[in-house]
C-alpha cells in the first residue's frame, strides 16, 4: 500500500507539492566540512528537494566550502564582511561554559538569522536542531511563515542525562513554537512528547537513509576486521565495544577490532584497550576520509554500533548498504527499521554484543547471506522518499499556519 | 476424514556463543511450558473438550489424531489433564492414533537407522500412554516419496498420509485412496488442501470472499465435493490458538459434525477406516513432498543456505552422538532435528510465506535462530568428541 503511494507522488511534478516551494533552511554544519549525521541529512534532503523542483535558502554559522548542490543558495554571517566570518569553534563538543566564546558565536548566529535581510518570497522556515531555533522562530514570526524543526538528537541523550541549560532551553524553544516537528526515529519521537512536551499530533517521524554508492567489490580477508565508525564520545557506547572485543579475541586469534573516529574519549578508549589486555588487537585511525570508510567497510566482516544513546545512527545503515553484517544497539533509530536484518542487542550487555560478533565471525553462512539482507533492507527507501515525506510535513505546517500551499 | 496433528518442538532457549563449554542446558524449559500452558488454555482444553461432545452427541462422528513425543513430554510437565482428554477420547474407539517420529524430526534425511529407531520410540510410547498400535504413519511436515513408502511397508504400516498436490496427481482427483507404487500394501490418504486450508489458513481472514465461512457453508463445499473421501488434515492448534476462540472457530469445530449430518451421502471415517477402501491407482512420488509453503517441496528447511548449513552441521553432528552412546548427548541431538527449528531458520524478504514462518518463530529473526543453533550444536558437538576422548582442534 505504502509502495502504491509512493510510485504515485514520484511521478507528480515537484514530489506532490501543488508548486515549486522556496524552503528557507537553518542549518549548521554542512559537508564537505560535517561530523555527524546532521550534516549528511541536510545535504541530502536538500539535493532531493531541489531535485524535485524546489528552491533551497540554506544558512549556516560557517563561512564553508559548502559541497554545491543546483537550486541551493548558501548564506552565512560572514557574508557581508566579503567572506571573514567570526571564528566558530569546529562543533559545541569542543567545549564551553554557557558564557564561552561558543555561546557568544551561537547568539550571533541567531541574531544575524533573526534580521536577515533578504528579498525572497519563502514558504516555509526549516530549522535543524537547537542551533538556530532562536533565530529560527524570530524570522518564521517576522515573514509570516510556518516553522518545522527536525530534531536529529537531543540535548538529554547528548550529554546522557546532564544537560547543559541553555541549550535544553533552545531546545525546548523550537519544539514547542515550530508548527510541525520532525524526529529521526519512533524512540526519539516518545522523548520529545514525554520530555519536551511536544504535541503528539505535530510530530512526525522520518528515518534516515543511505545512499547507493559506487561500491567496492566485498573482500573477505584473512584477517577479519571488527569495525566501528563514529565519534568517540560516552554516549556512543564504545566501552562497550572493547570490553566485548576482550571477550572475543580468546576465541579468535586472526582478528582485529577497527575503531575509526576522533572525540572526546578518545584516549581514554586508547587506555582502556590497553587495560583489557587488547591493545594488539585494537587499531584506532582517527577520523577517517569517506573514501577511507567505503575502503574499510569493504573488508569488513562485522560492523558494530554500540551506542547507549543514539537518535538514529546512520554509520550502521550505511555498513548495512555496504553488505556488512551489522550488530545494533537496541535503542538505536536504526535498530527500529532494521528490525529481522541486524542482531539488536541491550546496549549494556558485554556477553550478548561478544557472542553475536564471534557467532558472525564462526559461521560465515550467516555473515553471507546477513550481509545480503542488510544491504537489500538498507537501499529500499532512500533519500527521494525521505524528502517526500519532509514536502508532506511542509505542506501540512502551511496548512496549519494558514499559508496557501 | 478429519485429521488433526498435535505438536510442540522443545524451543532453544538463547545459547550465546560465550555460553560454548559452559555447560548450560539448550532447551529453555520454562517458557516451553510456559507457551505450552497458553495453548493448553487457548486449544488443546476447549477444542478437546467440544471434539468429545461431538462424538457423544453424533454417533457416525470419528477422526483420528497424531501427537508427537516431544508434545507429550510438555504435557506431561505442563497440562497432564491435556494428555488425560487425549486418553478419553481414544478410549471412545472412535479415534484413530498414527504414528510418526518421536521427535518430528529430520530423522528421514539422515542416514539409517535414525528413522526407524525415531518411529520406534513413538510406537512404544504410544502403547504405554494409550495402548495404540498405529497402522498408519504420518511424517514430519507430511513429508511424503517413494522412498518413505518403501520404509513404511519395511516397518509394516498399511498406509501414509501425503498431500493431495496436483503435481504428483497429474489430473487425478485427490478425493480418492491410492497406494504407494513402489509398495502397493502401502495405501495413500491424501490430504486435500484447498477445502483444509479453508479451515487451517483462511478462515479468520476478512479480506477473503468466503468470510465468513460458516459450519452449513462448509458443510455444503463437501457435499459437493466428487469422490470418495476427502481429507481434511491440519494443525491442531488452527482451533483456538492459529485462529483465536474469538473469530468462532471453535463454535465451527463443535457444529460441523451435525451440518455434515445433513448430507446423507457424506459420513465421518478414521484413517484406518479408510485404508480399507480399495485404491483407485498406484502413486508415484519420485522426490520428498510435504503440505508447506507454496511449493510443497522441503524448501521450508532446506531451502536456503542457512538451513542447509545448519542441517549439514547436524547431520556430522550426528554420527559423533550415535558412536558416544550417550543418552543424554543423544537425546539433546534429537531434539536438535526437530524440524521446526530449520523452520525458524527460513528467510525470503517478502511473499506470503514468510509471514507464515514469523508467526510460528520464536526468534526475532532467522539469522537469530541460526546463530544459536549452530552455538548449541557446535557445544553438542564439543561434548561427544569431549566423550570419545578425540581432543579438540579450533
Amino acid at each position: 500500500m505504502a509502495t502504491a503511494s509512493r510510485t504515485r507522488t514520484s511521478h507528480l511534478p515537484f514530489g506532490g507539492a501543488p508548486r515549486p516551494l522556496h524552503i528557507l533552511m537553518v542549518g549548521w554544519e554542512f559537508p564537505p566540512n560535517h561530523t555527524g549525521g546532521l550534516g549528511v541529512h541536510c545535504f541530502e534532503l536538500c539535493q532531493e528537494l531541489t531535485h524535485l523542483g524546489h528552491r533551497v535558502t540554506f544558512l549556516s554559522p560557517f563561512v564553508g566550502p559548502f559541497t554545491p548542490v543546483a537550486g541551493v543558495t548558501f548564506r552565512h554571517p560572514g557574508e557581508k564582511t566579503g567572506g571573514v566570518a567570526p571564528e566558530f569553534p569546529p562543533a559545541y563538543w569542543a567545549g564551553g561554559t554557557p558564557d564561552s566564546p561558543f555561546t557568544d558565536s551561537i547568539d550571533g548566529y541567531n541574531s544575524w538569522v533573526s534580521n536577515l535581510t533578504t528579498i525572497d518570497a519563502f514558504d516555509v522556515v526549516h530549522v535543524h536542531d537547537w542551533f538556530g531555533t532562536v533565530g529560527a522562530i524570530a524570522l518564521a514570526k517576522r515573514l509570516h511563515l510556518p516553522l518545522v524543526m527536525t530534531v536529529h538528537s537531543t540535548e538529554y541523550d547528548r550529554s546522557l542525562g546532564h544537560p547543559w541549560d541553555h541549550i535544553l532551553h533552545r531546545e525546548e524553544l523550537g519544539i514547542q513554537s515550530a508548527t510541525k516537528v520532525v524526529a529521526v526515529s519512533r524512540h526519539l519521537r516518545q522523548q520529545l512528547i514525554d520530555r519536551y512536551r511536544a504535541e503528539a499530533a505535530k510530530v512526525t517521524v522520518i528515518y534516515n537513509a543511505v545512499r547507493p554508492s559506487e561500491r567496492l567489490e566485498r573482500i573477505d580477508p584473512e584477517k577479519r576486521i571488527v569495525l566501528y565508525v563514529g565519534r568517540l564520545a560516552a554516549m556512543k557506547g564504545v566501552d562497550t565495544f572493547l570490553r566485548a572485543a576482550a571477550r572475543v579475541v580468546p576465541s579468535f586469534t586472526d582478528v582485529l577490532f577497527v575503531i575509526a573516529g576522533e572525540g572526546p574519549e578518545y584516549e581514554r578508549l586508547i587506555e582502556l584497550a590497553a587495560n583489557l589486555g587488547i591493545g594488539d588487537r585494537v587499531m584506532f585511525l582517527g577520523r577517517v576520509s569517506e573514501e577511507e570508510r567505503e575502503i574499510l567497510l569493504a573488508g569488513s566482516s562485522v560492523f558494530v554500533l554500540p551506542s547507549v544513546v543514539e537518535p538514529f545512527g546512520i554509520a550502521a545503515l550505511e555498513a548495512m548498504a555496504a553488505g556488512v553484517p551489522t550488530i545494533v544497539s537496541k535503542t538505536s533509530g536504526v535498530a527500529e527499521m532494521s528490525r529481522g536484518t541486524t542482531f539488536r542487542v541491550d546496549f549494556w550487555d558485554v556477553d550478548e554484543f561478544a557472542s553475536r560478533i564471534s557467532e558472525l565471525l564462526e559461521y560465515p553462512t550467516l555473515r553471507a547471506t546477513m550481509g545480503d539482507q542488510g544491504r537489500w533492507a538498507a537501499l529500499r527507501e532512500g533519500w527521494p522518499e525521505r524528502a517526500r515525506e519532509t514536502l508532506v510535513v511542509y505542506l501540512d505546517a502551511m496548512r496549519a499556519a494558514g499559508v496557501r500551499p | 476424514m478429519l485429521y488433526l496433528h498435535l505438536h510442540q518442538p522443545w524451543r532453544l532457549g538463547r545459547f550465546r556463543f560465550l555460553d560454548l563449554g559452559s555447560g548450560r542446558p539448550y532447551f529453555d524449559v520454562d517458557r516451553n511450558l510456559s507457551i505450552f500452558k497458553g495453548i493448553a488454555q487457548r486449544s488443546y482444553r476447549p477444542a478437546l473438550d467440544r471434539l468429545h461432545r461431538a462424538l457423544d452427541d453424533f454417533p457416525d462422528f470419528r477422526f483420528s489424531l497424531s501427537l508427537t513425543g516431544t508434545f507429550l513430554e510438555q504435557a506431561r510437565l505442563a497440562a497432564p489433564d491435556v494428555i488425560e482428554r487425549l486418553r478419553s477420547l481414544y478410549r471412545t474407539g472412535r479415534v484413530s492414533l498414527l504414528s510418526e517420529t518421536y521427535y518430528h524430526s529430520l530423522a528421514f534425511l539422515v542416514p539409517p537407522p535414525e528413522l526407524s529407531e525415531e518411529v520406534a520410540m513413538h510406537r512404544e510410547m504410544l502403547e504405554k500412554e494409550f495402548g495404540a498400535h498405529p497402522k498408519v504413519l504420518r511424517m514430519t511436515e507430511l513429508a511424503y516419496s517413494d522412498d518413505l513408502a518403501r520404509f513404511a511397508e519395511a516397518e509394516r504400516f498399511q498406509g501414509m498420509l501425503a498431500e493431495g498436490w496436483e503435481g504428483v496427481l497429474r489430473g487425478e482427483p485427490a478425493t480418492y485412496p491410492y497406494c504407494a507404487a513402489p509398495a502397493p500394501t502401502v495405501m495413500l490418504l491424501l490430504r486435500h488442501y484447498p477445502l483444509s486450508d479453508d479451515v487451517g489458513f483462511r478462515f479468520s481472514s476478512s479480506g477473503w470472499s468466503e468470510f465468513p465461512l460458516t459450519a452449513d457453508k462448509y458443510a455444503r463445499w463437501l457435499a459437493s465435493t466428487p469422490g470418495e473421501i476427502v481429507g481434511l488434515f491440519m494443525d491442531f492448534e488452527t482451533f483456538g490458538e492459529h485462529h483465536q476462540s474469538r473469530t468462532g472457530i471453535l463454535e465451527f469445530l463443535s457444529a460441523l459434525p451435525g451440518e455434515v449430518r445433513r448430507h446423507p451421502h457424506l459420513g465421518w471415517a478414521t484413517v484406518e477406516e479408510a485404508i480399507q477402501i480399495p485404491p483407485r491407482a498406484p502413486l508415484s512420488v519420485p522426490y520428498t513432498m510435504s503440505w508447506a509453503d507454496q511449493n510443497r517441496d522441503l524448501g521450508a528447511w532446506l531451502g536456503n543456505d542457512l538451513q542447509r548449513s545448519a542441517f549439514e552441521a547436524a547431520k556430522k553432528v550426528g554420527v559423533l552422538a550415535r558412536r558416544t552412546g550417550d543418552p543424554a548427548i543423544l537425546t539433546d541431538w534429537r531434539r536438535l532435528l526437530t524440524s521446526d527449528h530449520f523452520y525458524y531458520m527460513y528467510v525470503s524478504g517478502h511473499g506470503a510465506d514468510q509471514g507464515v514462518h514469523e508467526y510460528f518463530s520464536s526468534y526475532e529473526s532467522p539469522y537469530d535462530a541460526y546463530a544459536n543453533y549452530m552455538n548449541a550444536m557446535t557445544d553438542l558437538r564439543r561434548r561427544a568428541l569431549d566423550r570419545l576422548g578425540v581432543p579438540i582442534l579450533k
